[in-house]
């Protein structure tokens, strides 16, 4: 019996080497990406763009966004074939495929695996995405296969908190137990590609997964690059030393980069929405006149000619478009004279002077440096204190800064954006505090009544008032929204249409291929 | 010579003792918070401090210092913050590219430098002598993001000689000497440059002293009165200049390193700086030092070689 069972262990293995061997045959994508280097590769630390895109292409969350795509409504089965929910909303219960093996021969998917990286994800010492699982009462395994949620009180989108994205991604058990610390820089997942090693400074090589549960990947290798250089990558790709590059969201650099010969240029979601947060409890912007005066010498449409029409579009609402949830407002038109005029009325006749922290980050600073020039015709001065941006960030959370220029994207509901940035929960300095720089808590009742609301016309009506509530009173002035850019060459084939990525750069899924 | 580095290295522990203290001290005054880093503009100041305290970096800065110089002292430089990655693994993997760009560099650079330098003080003020003098100051104005850039224009892309992404497999040599053709060339004629002036003038003193006049009315050929009587005299400034560039390039090759696409100390440590990746700093701190103190001991040797006085003394 024994000799048996080596035998059908050692044919079993002899295949799976067989297929990993065939896998690994195929062309290799070379993708260049501007960072020194990755981070912590344990997905529920994965915060950075770099590691985001690559975490993407070596885990699996319950669900999935439909490759290509950042619509919660296009949510699809991902290592859950099905799921159902109670009538209230707070119990979860969601059936695993079978089958679905880790890399490295970390054995089979059970619904353990499932319960311990959720448990994981949720706790703040191990996952940077703890507050996503604030509402999550328990998980547990009620069969081998089979995973029980249940929630304290509603969520505005739970399948979205267990999606293929931040804190969502599925790890094995048995791999953090036995890696321990080591865990972040060997992580094992389902995914159609499998970490092989990384070498520091230079790039992080993964292989093709034959053992994939959707299928084995037609590419066999990923080389991704660390080319921090814009000019130096530009080249490297040009040069046909790499198939998918890092762009910059630049009219500029898409219109050079549209001519090379075979290329092409895709422009993407999410938009990263700027906004210049006012605080609205220290002078001057205390005063809403002040507040009006910024909003007015705001030119939004100059902004998006100066970064340019195919990557950036005006902001129109404190959420950015496309998010659910997001309403458009109607926002003070630029109008310099009604500017002076609201300055004249607030005590400031001959214009008035804000001193601001800012980051040195080139892209950042570029803007800022064009809002600054727009304010200072309304009379506007921007002192600004340029900084690294480590500083920038720890200093604007001090509250050091009474104008804070912030972009960001988050997870396409407005219940994220409008509770990070403008809860009374999240305002900075305080123990719960995220990026609430305005101080405005005038529409916490409608976010938290939306967040635990079990119908979306209500959720969506009580969104677009709140959105309404902190326009009008000025608590931020949005400015424009950047989408992503990644030019490949014309013989990569993602196998989908590139419309959308929640992991901020182009999905390899095993029916990527090189052609 | 194995007492003397060992010596140098015992009479460099003080210097090392303070460069760490320093370090250890700079980069915590300095504002930004790892684990913000870590953790992403979404962290809250609970998740932040739950993770200051998995890291450590909760506790007193005395404990951390100590509990930092005995690990090191015992070869242990820990994780890095930020990756994970232990510090020596994360060194040893760029330290052969850095010392491979540093060698190549000094080897370039003086092969050139030398030379040039001898031939300019030969033809003092004639034209040879005001053409390596403009050249070797065009070579020091020429920033490497500027020269570098135009030599991966011109040799890859347009003849296609070399690859623009530079970081090469270590364990394959053709691989390793050609990608680093390029970045030692640009990074080589900056030090050429140095030494072509450092070179020039040397000689030129040399050259105006009594025992070359001596040797020449003595009837000793031209050729060695330059080469040996000449250049071994004028020999103690160069090879402190290629002694100290050594140095400099060990740790501040970043902007080669990045225009080539190769890993490396420097890009290393900026990174880490970056990031406020504290003991990854600190490791690359002792281990820069370490690097230095060889360097410099080197140089003292060689000093010992050229001029047997300094060896008396």
């Amino acid at each position: 019996m024994r000799t048996l069972r080596a035998a059908l262990l050692g044919t079993a293995l002899a295949v799976a080497a067989t297929a990993v061997a065939q896998a690994q045959s195929g062309p290799t994508l070379r993708v260049g990406m501007a960072a020194q280097d990755v981070g912590r590769l344990d997905p529920h630390f994965a915060v950075s763009t770099i590691d985001r895109v690559v975490v993407a292409w070596m885990f699996n969350g319950l669900v999935r966004f439909k490759p290509g795509s950042i619509d919660p409504a296009e949510i699809e089965p991902d290592l859950a074939e099905r799921w159902e929910t109670s009538a209230d909303g707070r119990t979860w219960t969601f059936h695993l495929r079978r089958g679905v093996q880790f890399h490295g021969g970390f054995g089979e998917l059970t619904a353990d695996d499932v319960v311990f990286s959720m448990r994981k994800a949720g706790t703040a010492a191990t996952s940077a995405f703890a507050a996503d699982f604030r509402a999550f009462q328990t998980v547990e395994a009620v069969d081998s296969h089979t995973v029980r949620i249940v929630l304290r009180e509603n969520v505005p989108s739970l399948l979205g908190i267990v999606t293929n994205y931040s804190g969502g991604y599925i790890v094995s058990r048995r791999a953090a137990e036995q890696r321990g610390q080591d865990f972040v820089r060997a992580p094992i997942g389902t995914g159609p590609f499998a970490l092989e090693r990384v070498t520091p400074n230079q790039s992080a090589e993964l292989t093709a997964n034959a053992q994939y549960f959707r299928g084995a990947p037609q590419i066999g290798r990923i080389s991704y690059r660390f080319i921090p250089s814009d000019a130096s990558r530009d080249l490297a790709f040009q040069n046909r030393e790499l198939d998918v590059n890092y762009g910059r969201a630049d009219q500029t650099w898409i219109n050079r980069t549209r001519q090379l010969p075979n290329t092409t240029v895709d422009v993407f979601e999410p938009g990263e929405l700027a906004i210049l947060n006012l605080n609205t409890v220290a002078p001057p912007f205390n005063d809403i006149r002040v507040r009006q005066a910024l909003a007015h010498a705001v030119n939004r449409a100059e902004l998006v000619r100066f970064r340019g029409q195919d990557v950036t579009r005006e902001g129109q609402s404190l959420v950015p478009r496309g998010y659910l949830g997001f309403a458009q407002q109607p926002l003070l038109p630029h109008d310099i004279n009604r500017a002076r005029q609201l300055l004249a009325e607030a005590g400031h006749p001959n214009g008035l002077t804000v001193r601001v922290i800012h980051t040195q980050l080139p892209e950042m600073l570029n803007m800022m440096q064009v809002v600054q020039q727009q304010l200072r015709r309304a009379g506007i001065t921007l002192d600004l204190q340029v900084v690294e941006h480590a500083t920038f960030h720890q200093q604007i959370r001090q509250d050091l800064s009474p104008l804070v220029y912030y972009s960001a994207a988050r997870f396409p509901v407005a219940d994220i954006y409008l509770t990070q940035f403008f809860h009374g929960r999240s305002i900075v300095k305080t123990p719960t505090a995220v990026t609430n720089f305005s101080h405005c808590n005038q529409a916490d009742a409608q976010i938290d009544a939306a967040r635990v609301s079990t119908d979306i016309n209500e959720q969506r009506r009580l969104w677009a008032e709140a959105q309404k509530i902190l326009t009008e009173n000025i608590c931020g002035v949005p400015l424009l929204e950047t989408l992503l850019v990644f030019a490949r060459r014309n013989t990569v084939d993602y196998g989908y249409d590139l419309r959308g990525s929640m992991s901020l750069g182009p999905l390899i899924t095993e029916q990527t291929r090189l052609r | 010579v194995f007492f003397f580095f060992v010596r140098r290295l015992l009479a460099a522990v003080p210097t090392l003792l303070a460069v760490l203290t320093l370090v250890f001290v700079i980069v915590r005054i300095v504002p930004g918070d790892p684990a913000l880093v870590i953790l992403g503009d979404q962290a809250t100041p609970e998740a932040a401090a739950a993770l200051r305290e998995r890291l450590g970096l909760d506790r007193p800065l005395w404990t951390q210092y100590v509990d930092f110089v005995t690990r090191a002292l015992m070869g242990d430089f820990g994780t890095s913050l930020v990756t994970g990655r232990p510090i020596l693994d994360e060194v040893a993997a760029v330290l052969p590219h850095t010392l491979d760009l540093t060698i190549a560099s000094m080897i370039f650079g003086t092969a050139v430098g030398v030379p040039v330098g001898i031939w300019a003080a030969l033809h003092r003020n004639r034209a040879i002598d005001v053409a390596a003098r403009i050249l070797s100051l065009l070579g020091l104005s020429f920033p490497v993001f500027v020269s570098g850039i135009f030599a991966l224009l011109l040799f890859s892309l347009h003849w296609r000689l070399f690859p623009v992404i530079g970081s090469a497999d270590l364990n394959d040599l053709p691989d390793r000497l050609h990608k680093l053709v390029l970045p030692t060339v640009t990074l080589g004629l900056i030090m050429a440059a140095y030494i072509t002036r450092v070179t020039r003038s040397a000689m030129l003193a040399s050259l105006s002293e009594d025992y070359i006049r001596t040797a020449r009315a003595k009837g000793v050929p031209w050729r060695r009165v330059v080469w040996v009587h000449g250049l071994r005299n004028a020999s103690l400034p160069i090879v402190t200049v290629v002694g100290l560039y050594v140095g400099i390039l060990l740790g501040n090759s970043v902007l080669t390193e990045i225009v080539f696409n190769r890993p490396g100390l420097g890009k290393i440590i900026v990174g880490a700086l970056n990031q406020r990746d504290y003991t990854m700093l600190q490791g690359l701190m002792v281990i820069y030092c370490f690097l230095i103190v060889v360097v410099n001991a080197v140089t003292d040797l060689l000093y010992g070689v050229l001029d047997p006085r300094v060896q008396a003394a």
